[in-house]
């Protein structure tokens, strides 16, 4: 195998139509105003700014 | 005499006596770094919308190095100056984007990082690295990528940030 080859890209960042970010993967995590940071491997962000569990997303775009 | 203000290619440049920042509206995604930290300085609302005089020329540099894509940068006007320049100084291109450059070579081991996820105060979400990016139906591959993306629901550029929060005054909590 060629080592110049580009390896495998194994995150995913997709955006739920009418609903939240959903990122899987290799993720380094950081909120600046709740002044968070950490790395985890899957995550709902709100996308329609009524999630009262901001930056996460909480179903509220449903109601 | 030089005035303080003038046009580039893609741009507008300002100036004090030690420094001149470029601008470069295309590639701003909102991150709103600059007027959190500097409104003295960078103040969407105002026209010119960069002040120089707001500010110690330490104080700005700090600011534009905050800006994550290439839409404010800076440069000493002693060229001499520039030349000491390094990673450590500066947000310039060169040096946080190498792979652009095309004559550097990326070092292997880059592609193993973790994508960043950043959380934007009271603004976007911003996305840098290496990931599969999936919207309205495409799937594209972004290598050494960066997107912002809408938090506030506002955006008329969905699924992108196009500033709007900023208008709407979307408050993250």
């Amino acid at each position: 195998m060629d080592s110049t080859e580009e390896k495998k890209i194994t995150t995913v960042v997709e955006v739920i139509d009418g609903g939240p970010l959903k990122i899987t993967g290799n993720i380094v995590f950081q909120d600046i105003k709740r002044d968070i940071t950490g790395q985890t491997g899957e995550m709902y962000l709100c996308r329609c700014g009524r999630s009262c569990n901001k930056p996460y997303c909480d179903d509220s775009h449903k109601r | 005499m030089e005035k303080d203000r003038k046009k580039f290619s893609g741009g507008r440049r300002y100036r004090n006596e030690d420094i001149t920042v470029y601008w470069k509206p295309d590639a701003c995604v909102h991150a709103s770094y600059c007027y959190r930290e500097l409104i003295e300085v960078f103040d969407p609302g105002r026209r010119p919308w960069v002040d120089m005089s707001g500010a110690s020329t330490d104080r700005i540099i700090e600011v534009v190095n905050m800006c994550p894509t290439e839409a404010l940068s800076w440069k000493w006007n002693d060229n001499e100056r520039n030349l000491e320049v390094g990673p450590e100084h500066t947000n310039h291109i060169r040096f946080r984007r190498p792979e652009l450059m095309g004559d550097e070579a990326e070092e292997p081991e880059a592609w193993e990082k973790p994508v960043s996820v950043r959380i934007m105060y009271d603004g976007p979400i911003i996305i840098k690295g290496d990931f599969i990016l999936k919207y309205d139906g495409n799937t594209k591959e972004m290598r050494g990528g960066l997107i912002s993306l809408c938090r506030c629901g506002a955006s008329n550029k969905l699924p992108f940030c196009d500033g709007a929060h900023r208008k709407t005054g979307f408050e993250d909590i």
